[in-house]
C-alpha cells in the first residue's frame, strides 16, 4: 500500500506532536503540580501522591491573603515592576541611541566600562551597594528595587540591547528626518523610537520578568512585611518552625505567575524572539 | 527656484581631504549632474550642499545667501536618497506630510500639499500604504513626492535610480526629466552612470579625487573633453587612447601633426572599418561582441595594443579577420603628456 503525499504528512505531523508532547511533560509537570497542590491539604501534599487533589481546598487562597498582606505585596511587585520596566526603557534607549549614533571622545572606552558591569554577578556587588543605599537613608523603602535594576547590570544590558538595535536603523533615515527639520531629540523621538519597536518589546519584557523575579536585593533592603515584594512574600509561608506551609506557599505562588502567563499567552511570538534578541534565558 | 555659488568649497574628514576646492556656479532652474568614479567626492559635495555634512573651508551661496552655518532643513533644497530613506513605520501619506508636520504646517494646506503631488506623481491609490508594501519604482516616487510637498528652492538627487532594474531605471529617468521640465527648480544629481548623466543634465560636472575637471553641456563633454580623463569617462564603450609615438607616422601621412602629443583618441562609434591596407591603422579581429544594436570588436593593433570599434553594418568580420581601421580626422582627439586635451589650433602651433 502505498501512502498518498497528505497521509504522509498527516502521519508526520503526528509522530511530531506525539514527540513534542512527551519533550513537553518534564516542563509542564511542576507546573500543574504546583497548581494542583495549591488547592490540597498539608496532610495531602505529603500523602498518597495524585496529580488531581481528592479535596479542593479553596481556602487556601483565602488563608494565602490572611496570613500576610499579600495583596498589598502583589500590589508591590506589579508597580515596582511596571516602573522599573518604564525608566528602562526610557533611559536604555537614550543612552544606547547616544552611543549608536553621537560621536564623543572615549565613546569606544565607554562603552567598554560599561559592557564590564556586566561581567560582574549581582552577587558581588550587593554589600557596596547596600552601605550606599544605607548611606543615601534608602533601606526598607522601594527605591533600591527600582534603581538597581534600571541603573545596575540589567539596565546596561538593555542599553546594549537598544544601542545594537540603533546601529542597525539606516544613518539615511536620520538624515531624511534632518532635512525635514528634526532635532537630535526628534530624530530618537520620531524616527529611532518607533522603528525600534521589537527591540523596546525585547527590553520591556526581560525588565518586567527581571524585576518580578527579584529576589536577593528584596531580601536585603526590605525589613517591613507590607513592602515585601511577591518573591520574598513567597518565601515567607511558614510556620512557626520556620518550615514552609506548602500548600500556602503553592497557591500564592500560583496567583504569583498569572501576570506573567497573561504576558506570555499575549506575547509568546515576541517573548521568544526577545530572548533571542537579548541572549537571555527566560 | 534659486542659483546656487560654490567658492573654493574643502571638505576634509581628519586628515583626508576629500573635496580639494570646488568652484562652480549653478544656474536658476538649471539641471547639473555631477559624475565621477567611487571616491571622487560627488555625494560628499552633494551633502554639503544639502547641509548633512560641515563645510571646512570655502563658501557655499543659495540664491545671495551664505548657507555655510544654516541648518540643513533651513537651506530651501530637498534631498532624494540612493535608498529612499522612507520611514517604514509610516504610510506614505505620512511620509510626504512628515516634513511639513515638523515644520508646523496646518493640516489642511498639508493634505493639499500632499494630494497635489500624489496626483503628479500618480500615486493617489498608494496614499495609505506602508513603504514595504510599495515596488522600488513607487518608493522612488514617494521619495520625490517627499521632495516636492515642501517646495524647495534646490532639488537634490544621491544616485536616486541606482536601485532600480534597468527597465525602471529609463523609466523614472524619464519621469525625473519631466519634473524638472514641469517644476523649473534648480536640481542637482548625482550619478556614477554616465548615461543618465549625459540625458537629464543641463550641465555635467566631472569630478576626479574631490576637484572638478570638466564642467560643460554633455555635448561639450563628449566632443571636446579637457583631458584624458574626461574623454575616458564619458562615453560607452570608453575611448581608446594610443601611444601618439605608435600612431604619429601614419597620421603624418594624412598631414596631421602630433609631434607634441602623448596620446591619441578615437570614439569606438567613430571607427570606421575598411580595408586592411587602405586603413589608418591595421589589426586583426580577436573578440566579437554582438549586443543586438551593435558588433563591439576588440581589433588587435599591429603597433598599438587594442581597439575597440563598434560595427553597425549587416556584414561583421570574424574573429581572426585582418582588417583596417579609419576614423575622420575631425573626431581624433590629441593629448599632452600631462593629459590636458591639444586643441587644432595647438595642434597647428
Amino acid at each position: 500500500m502505498t501512502l498518498t503525499v497528505r497521509q504522509t504528512r498527516l502521519i508526520s505531523r503526528i509522530c511530531w506532536t506525539l514527540a513534542l508532547l512527551i519533550v513537553a511533560v518534564p516542563f509542564v509537570f511542576p507546573f500543574l503540580w504546583m497548581v494542583s497542590s495549591g488547592f490540597k491539604s498539608a496532610t495531602e501534599i505529603f500523602g498518597q501522591p495524585s496529580l488531581i487533589p481528592r479535596v479542593w481546598r479553596w481556602q487556601n487562597y483565602v488563608d494565602v491573603f490572611e496570613y500576610q498582606p499579600f495583596a498589598r505585596q502583589y500590589f508591590n511587585s506589579l508597580y515596582i515592576a511596571v516602573t522599573v520596566t518604564v525608566l528602562t526603557l526610557a533611559i536604555s534607549s537614550l543612552a544606547g541611541y547616544a552611543l549608536a549614533r553621537i560621536r564623543f571622545a572615549g565613546a569606544g572606552l565607554l562603552m567598554i566600562f560599561l559592557l564590564s558591569a556586566l561581567m560582574v554577578p549581582e552577587e558581588v556587588t550587593i554589600i557596596p551597594n547596600f552601605f550606599l543605599i544605607r548611606w543615601m537613608g534608602l533601606t526598607d523603602t522601594h527605591a533600591p528595587l527600582i534603581l538597581l535594576p534600571v541603573f545596575g547590570s540589567h539596565g546596561v544590558m538593555a542599553t546594549f540591547l537598544m544601542r545594537q538595535y540603533f546601529l542597525a536603523i539606516p544613518r539615511e533615515l536620520e538624515e531624511a528626518g534632518k532635512m525635514d527639520g528634526l532635532s537630535r531629540f526628534g530624530i530618537w523621538w520620531r524616527i529611532a523610537l518607533p522603528m525600534s519597536r521589537p527591540a523596546l518589546a525585547a527590553v520591556s519584557i526581560v525588565t518586567f520578568l527581571f524585576s518580578w523575579n527579584l529576589f536577593l536585593e528584596p531580601l536585603v533592603f526590605i525589613s517591613s512585611l507590607e513592602k515585601f515584594t511577591l518573591p520574598l512574600a513567597l518565601s515567607n509561608f511558614t510556620d512557626s518552625y520556620g518550615l514552609p506551609l506548602w500548600h500556602l506557599q503553592l497557591a500564592a505562588t500560583s496567583l504569583a505567575v498569572v501576570p506573567i502567563l497573561i504576558v506570555y499567552l499575549i506575547a509568546q511570538r515576541q517573548i521568544i524572539e526577545s530572548f533571542a534578541l537579548s541572549g537571555v534565558k527566560g | 527656484m534659486t542659483s546656487l555659488t560654490l567658492r573654493n568649497l574643502k571638505k576634509s574628514f581628519g586628515a583626508t581631504q576629500v573635496i580639494k576646492g570646488v568652484d562652480l556656479k549653478i544656474a536658476d532652474g538649471e539641471f547639473v549632474v555631477f559624475v565621477g568614479p567611487s571616491g571622487c567626492g560627488k555625494s560628499t559635495l552633494l551633502r554639503m550642499i544639502a547641509g548633512l555634512e560641515d563645510i571646512t573651508e570655502g563658501e557655499l551661496y543659495i540664491g545671495e545667501r551664505k548657507v555655510n552655518d544654516v541648518q540643513a532643513a533651513q537651506r530651501g533644497v530637498a534631498m532624494v536618497f540612493q535608498s529612499y530613506a522612507l520611514y517604514p513605520h509610516l504610510t506614505v501619506r505620512d511620509n510626504m506630510a512628515f516634513g511639513l508636520k515638523v515644520r508646523k504646517v496646518p493640516t489642511g494646506e498639508r493634505e493639499r500639499r500632499v494630494l497635489e503631488a500624489a496626483a503628479s506623481l500618480k500615486l493617489e491609490a498608494l496614499l495609505d500604504r506602508y513603504p514595504r508594501e510599495l515596488s522600488g519604482g513607487q518608493r522612488q516616487r514617494v521619495a520625490i513626492g517627499r521632495a516636492i510637498v515642501g517646495n524647495p528652492q534646490v532639488f537634490l538627487f544621491d544616485e536616486p535610480l541606482s536601485n532600480l532594474d534597468a527597465e525602471l531605471r529609463v523609466h523614472m529617468r524619464s519621469e525625473i526629466a519631466a519634473l524638472h521640465q514641469r517644476l523649473e527648480n534648480t536640481m542637482i544629481y548625482v550619478t556614477h552612470d554616465q548615461i543618465e548623466a549625459m540625458t537629464l543634465a543641463d550641465r555635467i560636472v566631472v569630478l576626479r579625487e574631490g576637484l572638478i575637471e570638466q564642467v560643460g553641456t554633455p555635448r561639450e563633454l563628449y566632443e571636446s573633453p579637457a583631458n584624458l580623463f574626461v574623454a575616458q569617462f564619458i562615453g560607452s564603450p570608453r575611448m581608446n587612447v594610443l601611444p601618439a609615438t605608435a600612431v604619429a607616422g601614419r597620421l603624418a601621412a594624412r598631414g596631421l601633426n602630433v609631434r607634441l602629443a602623448e596620446g591619441v583618441g578615437m570614439r569606438p562609434e567613430h571607427i570606421s572599418l575598411t580595408a586592411p591596407e587602405a586603413g589608418l591603422l591595421r589589426g586583426r579581429v580577436a573578440l566579437s561582441e554582438y549586443t543586438g544594436a551593435a558588433t563591439l570588436l576588440h581589433v588587435e593593433l599591429e603597433e598599438a595594443g587594442t581597439a575597440l570599434v563598434i560595427a553597425n553594418g549587416p556584414v561583421v568580420p570574424e574573429v581572426g579577420q585582418e582588417v583596417g581601421l579609419g576614423i575622420a580626422r575631425e573626431h581624433l582627439h590629441v593629448f599632452d603628456k600631462a593629459g590636458r586635451a591639444i586643441r587644432p589650433m595647438e595642434q597647428a602651433a
